[in-house]
């Protein structure tokens, strides 16, 4: 069976859901490769108390001023260790359990260098997922998660200072295939830190260069006026 | 050195390049490329799109920039293809209106089934002048290649039928399963769940609105039962309405799954249906349920009738919800039945074994790509 390499930046992630996401992990990859940017909180013991974690530390926070160099270092540490699919994922996403069926035939077939999912934002609580505007997993397409390592492309990233992408551009330029396995992404289910993250949003983006003005807009939309789903 | 075979298609990938349709017609040309390469010819595929190139299972293949069709033929892509394989030696044209109206002398085509009886083809070439233009127009475009492949009888028949002159040229393949990978579970692993599934497209022709309903009336009557929806829409919307209408349904099951997954798929279900309405050949989902020991309620459509035997390894029906339920019905309530219909269904499914087809498409090659 192919290696699979799980690869994330974290930064004080010790009281949200790191954990639970090596947990989840750890049941389908061979190893995971964790750039820590400068945590404050108990984030790299939390990392390092688990089993085939490489832990790499960055000495001051990059996140949001230069994400895009923050993500090649992540690549350059994790083609250190020789990789052969990669999935690059963030802490508090979640692939849903039937991909532990799906993997070993997704990481086996020829066919595909790219695995391309979608994308649930849980809102407010874990059990329900946004379908209103933007936010709706069905119609804003597939992002590519896991890729075979191909020695012979590019690791450039866009010269963007953050929503620069996780993966280098060459491989979200694959063809890839689509699995129907979704990934619950946590960053929206706790309600207390919504506020926090929209006035983040929007401090990085003051010109709406990324996203349309509405759509952060709609992040402090009263629950009347967002619709969500069950998670089931 | 090598010689060099040019297939032209619609689409393989969407236009833009940048997604791969993934449905039987697909998986054939991707066999079919292999086979090709197998045989020591060198493939490149022809398609609509933006004047791209992208690689696929090691094969090139080129977007043509034109997007025209008149009569439901592509004259345009047709005449692209044409200039723009002159370095070739042979030709294979994927459907057989893209043989309309050039051709080169050493060509195949080859018809995945009859397209033309879906009830939107006629409201679009319903007019008599526009359908007798359209069957001009088929007629030019059997009379080019040198052989005219059907994966159907059905195809064949209706030609012989409407354009007879054509008898000689056309040769029967029909479509194939590796029954050394879709195999009977040796043990049976299942509970006492009875597993209908249905493992298409998510598109009206393939039966998907009647199969939704009769799942609606037979999981409130039997408890046993599940369904399971498995395979792709149409697009994003198709899914995303699947998606909602599963998760407020009891025991049904939307999704769909990896090919080298899906052997396992077909053997943890008890009864496959296939209710086309139309547009179909042999099915390679039908075949390749049979080949996993399971008995298939199919439309009367297409070359289904070429795969199932009613009574026999399944049942051939026009697809109603009221005939659906009443198929599906008596396979739940006769589990001898329905082992009886799948041990058959295996045994029919080793005839269209995939080294057959190999065989029979390695005659007719080397009788024209010569």
């Amino acid at each position: 069976m192919p290696k699979l390499t799980a690869i994330m930046i974290v930064r004080n992630e010790g009281n949200r859901y790191l954990r639970r996401c090596l947990d989840s992990l750890l049941t389908f990859a061979d190893n995971i490769i964790i750039l820590d940017d400068a945590s404050e909180d108990d984030t790299p013991e939390i990392c390092l108390s688990y089993p085939r974690v490489n832990l790499y530390r960055q000495p001051h926070s990059m996140f949001l001023s230069n994400e895009a160099e923050l993500r090649q270092k992540l690549w350059h540490y994790t083609l250190e260790n020789k990789p052969e699919w990669i999935l690059a994922i963030d802490a508090d996403e979640f692939l849903e359990e039937s991909f532990l069926k799906e993997v070993p035939y997704l990481l086996r077939q020829s066919n595909f260098k790219a695995i391309g999912f979608r994308l649930f934002d849980c809102w407010g609580n874990e059990d329900n997922f946004r379908i209103d505007g933007l936010w709706n997993p069905w119609l804003r397409g597939f992002s590519i998660y896991l890729i075979q390592y191909q020695p012979q492309l590019e690791s450039a990233w866009p010269a963007l200072k953050f929503h620069c992408g996780r993966l280098p551009l060459a491989y979200r330029r694959l063809i890839y295939y689509e699995s129907a396995t979704r990934i619950k992404h946590l960053g929206w289910a706790n309600p207390l830190a919504i506020t926090a993250k929209y006035e983040r949003a929007v401090r990085q983006d003051p010109a709406n260069k990324y996203m349309g003005r509405e759509h952060y807009e709609s992040i402090l939309w009263p629950p009347e006026k967002i619709e969500t789903e069950r998670w089931l | 050195m090598k010689k060099k075979v040019a297939l032209l298609t619609t689409n393989f990938f969407n236009p833009k390049g940048e997604r791969i349709i993934t449905g039987g017609a697909e998986r054939y040309q991707v066999d079919f490329c292999r086979l090709l390469r197998d045989m020591d010819f060198d493939v490149e595929v022809w398609q609509m799109g933006d004047n791209w190139t992208k690689e696929f299972d090691g094969i090139k293949i080129h977007g043509l920039p034109v997007n025209k069709t008149e009569y439901q033929t592509f004259p345009e892509l047709n005449m692209g293809f044409y200039e723009n394989v002159m370095s070739f030696d042979y030709t294979l044209y994927f459907i057989l209106s893209l043989a309309y109206p050039l051709v080169r002398e050493k060509s195949i085509s080859i018809s995945h089934g009859v397209y033309w009886d879906w009830p939107g083809f006629d409201a679009t070439t319903g007019k008599l002048a526009i359908k007798q233009e359209w069957l001009r127009r088929m007629e030019l475009s059997l009379a080019g290649p040198q052989k005219l492949v059907s994966v159907d009888t059905n195809t064949i028949n209706y030609f012989n039928a409407t354009l007879p002159s054509f008898y000689n040229k056309w040769e029967y393949i029909p479509n194939y399963v590796d029954t050394d990978l879709f195999l009977p579970l040796e043990e049976d692993l299942r509970n006492d769940k009875i597993r209908i599934l249905f493992p298409r497209r998510m598109v009206p022709v393939r039966g998907i609105n009647e199969t939704m309903r009769a799942a609606e009336i037979l999981t409130k009557k039997y408890p046993s039962i599940e369904f399971h929806f498995c395979g792709r829409g149409h697009d994003d919307t198709i899914e995303m309405l699947m998606s909602q209408w599963a998760s407020k349904q009891e025991r049904c099951y939307y999704y769909w799954k990896p090919f080298e997954m899906m052997p396992e798929i077909y053997q943890m279900a008890d009864i496959v249906l296939i209710p086309s309405r139309s547009t179909e050949g042999t099915s390679l989902a039908a075949l390749e349920s049979m080949a996993c020991g399971k008995p298939v309620i199919a439309g009367l459509a297409g070359g289904l009738s070429d795969l199932i035997i009613h009574g026999y390894n399944g049942y051939l029906v026009k697809p109603s919800v009221e005939n659906l339920v009443s198929s599906i019905e008596e396979l739940i309530n006769d589990p001898k039945k329905r082992k009886l219909m799948g041990e058959r269904g295996r045994e029919i499914a080793t005839s269209f074994n995939k080294k057959t087809w190999h065989e029979r498409w390695a005659n007719v090659i080397s009788e024209v790509f010569r």
